[in-house]
């Protein structure tokens, strides 16, 4: 069985020398991240709520990209919200690929059975609502929580993740090391925590890069409307300033916060190709939906 | 004939089993909305309440009944589709729907529609040149397309259209006739194709791809058939149960999901619009009544899919 | 699938077209466009200017103001005159004009019905049935004799409320508790306009979507994005008499009113009332010249019409294609604090208490007004002390400007002196409904703490998604400091003084939580005065106490930048009016 992970990062290094695409985007996403950590260690985007110099400057020396109405540095606050979108993808995705690989194993383990109806019937619920009103609800319900959106984001989005986890586990749990598990003794738990869930790595990890970019396009959509990011600066908070900014021919917020988030984004979505391409390629583009 | 009569016991059973579902869904919006909701009662009291007024205001918003009777309550109004007022404007929510749901639906169809097409044909080119510098152009265009933001879409279009060339107006539904609607739906049937038309090139092509290496299409391939042809009656006729399905599943929840932001930002009276400023005011009634309708559409949408999987797909019976 | 989707759009697109075919174009229309949605169109519910702007277009009140007169007048309106007033100031006596309601299939025969005194009695007594929801009730609490206690015994629409009643078809007595020198101001309020029973009975909620009324016009469609109306056919109140409306021909006569003069109003044959809430939509859709005939700038805008903002002059390209208009609002934005949170506002402790006020008025200090109005207002806005704004006669231009200078080094000095150490500093809560533009302020806020040692992570803010739970919030004491915007819906300081009068503390109007017994004393003895010298002394000084006691940080008054089309004669001045100028709108006719 660790065979089979192993295996996976093989083919995941032969492709991303194979696909230069790949590599590059990489390449981006750690330089994001690197920025990110730059944030959490205090090196730069620290000051972004400062009232740097006069509203709406110019690019000039002390303010790279200029500054918004209030006379903050757009670098800053751009630099900082990269930090928050790190935040939000990681958290979220980290604990919806958790939740979802759980409860989909459960439910294509113990199939057919209570526990697998109880799942389907959660997701089914779920997934009934309309998108973003359950969000909205959702982030409504908590609010003032300071993990509100992220809850709402991840309460609706493990239900895709727990879907195809089910599915591969329903295939697995016939192979004949799972038949040998259960003959051996093993308790359900740890069949599926040691056994099905490390054979379902593929899914995971291709699944988890597609809600962490899910979850930063949600981020912005929910800030635009409100209710989003709280008492932080994100590129959603930045965008929604921005689109204020055009009234009086404003545009560097807006661009510059576009531009970031497109670029992670991007990147991102070539790198979750790339992972499909090499670890899973019978499921490739049938997962993407539109989200924000 | 017994075809047909097993057929319709699936769907029975099918419709059955979807009672739990509506039920949950609307016990979870319903605690979401009315336990953890916006509380109305400062929105509808005057600029100057006494603590009296305010506990008659909760009386008269039920807000004092308990949480069970409510729900309650609410389910036997849903099921004799008794859907109140809203308590912000007293407009009875049924009327609401009525006048705002078809707003939507013209809003949505071009885009939709228009969108679909020129998803499947950019789907049929990548697919058919497959491997291709046009493929690659094609797929390289579906990841950009889907890395925008709806948001930016959104506002860079109304700069674009409403700031910069003026050609269409970006707000409002001032409908009196074809040539309004077509200058009203302009700008927002773009945003919608340009925000979904990565993820549609991308999910058609890979369906199709998967068609074109089928044994039909080679032998016609073979026998020199014209790509049209092929492309058409074998390729997109036998992936047409993936590509309704992806359809039929979008389709309720576009309604409201998809026409939410548009209508928003473009101020356009549909059903996404009034259904976003209720979760933002709390107003229970049309909340309710959106999301219970939207479930049972989704469940019959599924029960639906279900229904021409068996059909186009026997095999699926027996399993 | 998609062929018959296409066939099926194409059938409902020919029927729409063979269906809502536009209409003559001969039409006088005006398109009128405000920013924000309507609530409700009963009057009980018309506590906000955009529903008001429709419902004293519906429904006609006793009385209005002046459409050009300035400081506004008030002037009978369905009312005959102004009221019998008797010696005491406590019997209020008014006469009916003649009025008929709109047709409505709510009338016996489906034809509008005169207007009479006991549909004025209905209609003010209606706010004070529960079931009616009202959100005017409170204009009138103990003010009329019977009329709560009315209420309070099930609004029994046989009894009688002996303070509230028709003598005859024509004419309404009122008995008030106390002398209520604003009563006329509250019956030119779209909240008292004059409803027919029958109509509420027969449409019982959905009246504020089916609106009946003797206003001018009458409403033909309502959504979220318009209102359309045409003219009532029984609304008869003469003739426009630009002299008596306060027409200056230095100030006004260059928006062609004088054609309009001497002919009966309204002018319109349809009227189309827009609801933008988007800045950028209401530009687009005046500048296009498609969508409406108005627009009322927000400033971020200004900079662009504008050739300078002090003084005030617009581009010459402006000023050639379109009317303009330069008003002040007849409101106020200002900061304040929860005084019954001890962390900041009173304290049992005298000490603490007097610390708590040197802090208040410390972060008063810190605050920099010119560079809110700067940031958020282009300069265009107007910064005086206390709650009193330029356009009241009792507004004080002399009062020591203190208040609303940005001094950090004193609001240290302060500080120090009462002991407050940065550890020691409470935490602030912040609220504000949740936008762009309020979120940005609290960063302004927050940063411009940092000038008196305030650490920024001790202020928090609190977005709320709407309105009412922000309002919600501060009434729950859970936010010690918020921003307030506050309309006065008469000219009289007494409008907004009431908003720190003791007995109106939360949940009531005084949100602050004030409780000074010398300012409830003196707010007393103003209220009953007649608008005089000895009233603005009085007013002037409870003014002082607010600035005083440092509960508010402020305040601005907004300045409105009103464009138009030249083909719409009108002053669009919304502030008190309301909706009252739209039927005084006239269209030029097109060159033949």
């Amino acid at each position: 069985m660790s065979s089979l992970v192993v295996q996976s990062g093989q083919r995941l290094r032969a492709g991303l020398v194979a696909e230069p695409a790949g590599f590059w985007a990489l390449v981006v996403v750690v330089l994001y991240a690197a920025v990110a950590g730059g944030v959490w260690l205090g090196w730069w985007g620290g000051d972004w709520s400062a009232l740097a110099g006069p509203g709406w400057a110019g690019p000039s020396a002390d303010h790279w990209l200029g500054t918004n109405r209030l006379g903050q540095d757009i670098l800053a606050r751009a630099l900082a919200a990269t930090a928050t979108a790190f935040e939000i993808g990681v958290l979220v995705a980290l604990t919806t690929t958790a939740i979802g690989g759980l409860a989909g194993g459960l439910a294509g383990y113990s199939s057919p059975g209570w526990a697998d109806e109880i799942v389907l019937w959660l997701m089914g619920t779920l997934d009934a609502i309309p998108f973003y009103l359950l969000v909205a609800a959702l982030a409504f319900a908590l609010h003032g929580h300071a993990w509100a959106m992220h809850l709402a984001m991840i309460a609706t989005f493990w239900t895709t993740t727990a879907r195809l986890v089910r599915a591969e586990t329903q295939r697995i749990r016939r192979l004949p090391f799972i038949e040998a598990a259960r003959v051996a003794g093993l308790r359900p738990r740890s069949i599926i925590v040691r056994h099905i869930l490390p054979n379902t790595a593929h899914i995971l990890l291709v699944q988890t890069t597609l809600v962490f970019i899910a979850a930063i396009k949600v981020e912005v959509v929910l800030s635009f409307l409100g209710i989003g990011t709280q008492d932080s600066i994100s590129w959603g908070v930045m965008i929604a300033e921005g689109s204020q900014d055009i009234l009086a021919g404003q545009y560097g917020n807006f661009v510059v916060a576009s531009l970031f988030l497109f670029g992670l984004v991007m990147a991102f979505s070539l790198l979750a190709d790339q992972l499909q391409d090499s670890l899973d390629p019978r499921t490739r583009d049938s997962r993407w939906q539109p989200h924000g | 004939m017994n075809d047909r009569r097993a057929l319709l016991a699936f769907g029975l059973r099918k419709l059955v089993g979807a009672v739990p579902l509506v039920l949950g869904v609307t016990l979870i919006s319903f605690t979401l909305t009315v336990h953890f909701g916006p509380d109305q009662t400062y929105a509808l009291l005057g600029k100057n309440p006494t603590a009296a007024e305010v506990e008659q205001m909760r009386t008269q918003l039920g807000y004092d009944q308990p949480f069970l009777l409510r729900y309650a309550d609410y389910l036997r109004r849903l099921a004799t589709l008794d859907l109140g007022h809203a308590q912000a404007t007293g407009e009875p929510v049924r009327a609401m729907l009525a006048r705002t749901i078809p707003v939507s639906l013209l809003l949505l169809a071009p885009g939709f529609v228009l969108g679909t097409l020129l998803a499947l044909f950019l789907a049929a080119l990548a697919a058919w040149n497959r491997g291709s510098a046009l493929d690659r152009v094609i797929s390289a265009a579906s990841v950009v397309g889907m890395s925008l933001s709806f948001v930016v879409i959104l506002v860079g279009l109304q700069a674009v259209f409403g700031v910069w060339l003026g050609w269409f107006p970006v707000r409002g539904w001032n409908v009196a006739g074809v040539a309004d609607y077509l200058h009203h739906v302009a700008v927002p049937t773009l945003a919608f194709i340009v925000a979904t038309l990565g993820y549609n090139t991308r999910f058609f092509r890979a369906v199709l791809a998967a068609e074109m290496t089928s044994e039909q299409v080679r032998t016609a391939r073979a026998f020199g058939i014209g790509p049209l042809r092929i492309m058409t009656v074998h390729v997109v006729g036998n992936s047409l149960l993936p590509i309704v399905t992806r359809i039929l599943f979008s389709m309720p929840l576009l309604v409201i999901s998809g026409s939410l932001l548009i209508e928003s930002h473009f101020g356009i009276p549909g059903v996404g619009r009034i259904t976003f400023a209720a979760v933002m005011s709390g107003d229970q009634p049309v909340l309710m009544a959106v999301v219970g309708l939207s479930a049972v559409l989704f469940v019959l949408a599924v029960t639906f899919a279900d229904l021409l999987c068996r059909l186009f797909d026997p095999r699926l019976g027996r399993a | 699938m998609f062929i018959r989707q296409t066939r099926a759009l194409i059938c409902l697109l020919l029927l729409l077209a063979v269906a809502c075919g536009s209409g003559p174009d001969e039409e006088a229309v005006y398109r009128h466009a405000i920013d924000g949605l309507p609530g409700s169109l009963d009057p009980a519910h018309a506590g906000d200017v955009y529903s008001s702007t429709l419902v004293v277009n519906i429904f006609d009140t006793l009385y209005r103001y002046r459409y050009l007169a300035r400081p506004y007048e008030l002037a009978p309106n369905l009312a005959a005159d102004f009221p019998d007033v008797s010696e005491d100031g406590r019997v209020v006596t008014i006469r009916l004009g003649e009025a008929r309601f709109a047709d409505d299939p709510a009338f016996a025969d489906g034809r509008g019905r005169p207007v009479t005194a006991s549909d004025v009695v209905y209609s003010l007594r209606r706010h004070f049935d529960p079931a009616t929801r009202s959100q005017g009730a409170w204009l009138w609490r103990d003010r009329i004799v019977g009329l709560d206690a009315w209420g309070l015994a099930g609004a029994d629409p046989q009894a009688d409320v002996a303070g509230l009643q028709a003598l005859d078809d024509r004419t309404v007595r009122i008995e008030l508790t106390r002398p209520y020198p604003q009563l006329v101001n509250t019956l030119a309020m779209a909240l008292s306009a004059i409803v027919p029973p029958e109509a509420v009975a027969q449409y019982g909620r959905e009246f504020s979507v089916r609106p009946v009324g003797s206003g001018p016009f009458r409403l033909l469609s309502l959504d979220e994005s318009r209102a359309v109306l045409a003219p009532n056919p029984h609304f008869d109140r003469g003739t426009l008499d630009l002299a008596a409306e306060g027409f200056d021909p230095a100030r006004h006569g260059h928006y062609g009113l004088e054609a309009l003069d001497g002919r009966r109003y309204p002018f319109l044959d349809r009227l189309e009332v827009h609801f933008i809430a988007e800045p950028a939509s209401r530009w687009n859709s005046f500048f296009s010249g498609r969508d409406v005939d108005n627009v009322m700038l927000p400033p971020d805008q200004a900079v662009r019409v504008l050739e300078s903002t002090r003084p005030l002059s617009f581009r010459p390209g402006i000023e050639r294609d379109f009317h303009t208009h330069v008003g002040q609002e007849t409101g106020l934005v200002f900061y304040g604090f929860n005084m019954a949170n001890p962390r900041i506002g009173y304290h049992e402790d005298p000490e603490r208490d007097r610390a708590n006020r040197a802090l208040r008025c410390a972060l008063r200090d810190a605050f920099d007004w010119d560079a809110r109005n700067r940031v958020f207002y282009q300069g265009l806005g107007e910064v005086f002390p206390g709650v009193l704004p330029p356009f009241l006669t009792e507004h004080e231009p002399a009062l020591a400007t203190d208040s609303i200078e940005h001094d950090p080094a004193q609001g240290r000095r302060r500080l120090a002196d009462h002991g407050w150490s940065t550890e020691a500093l409470p935490e602030l809560a912040y609220g504000f409904e949740s936008s762009v533009e309020r979120r940005q302020m609290f960063e302004q806020f927050r940063a411009q703490l940092g000038a008196i040692g305030y650490p920024p992570d001790k202020v928090r803010s609190a977005g709320f998604a709407s309105f009412g739970e922000y309002h919600r919030a501060i009434i729950n004491d859970q936010i010690d400091v918020f921003l307030i915007g506050w309309t006065l819906a008469y000219p009289d300081a007494q409008y907004v003084l009431q908003l720190f009068f003791g007995p109106n503390a939360a949940p009531g109007a005084n949100l602050f939580n004030y409780a000074n017994a010398d300012f409830d004393a003196i707010f007393g003895r103003a209220e009953s005065l007649p608008p005089g010298p000895e009233r603005t002394e009085l007013y002037r000084e409870l003014n002082r106490l607010v600035i005083d006691d440092c509960v508010i940080i402020g305040s601005l008054t907004r300045t409105r930048l009103h464009l138009w089309q030249p083909r719409v004669r009108m002053l669009p001045d919304r502030e008190v009016l309301g909706g009252f100028f739209l039927r005084f709108v006239g269209v030029q006719e097109p060159p033949a």
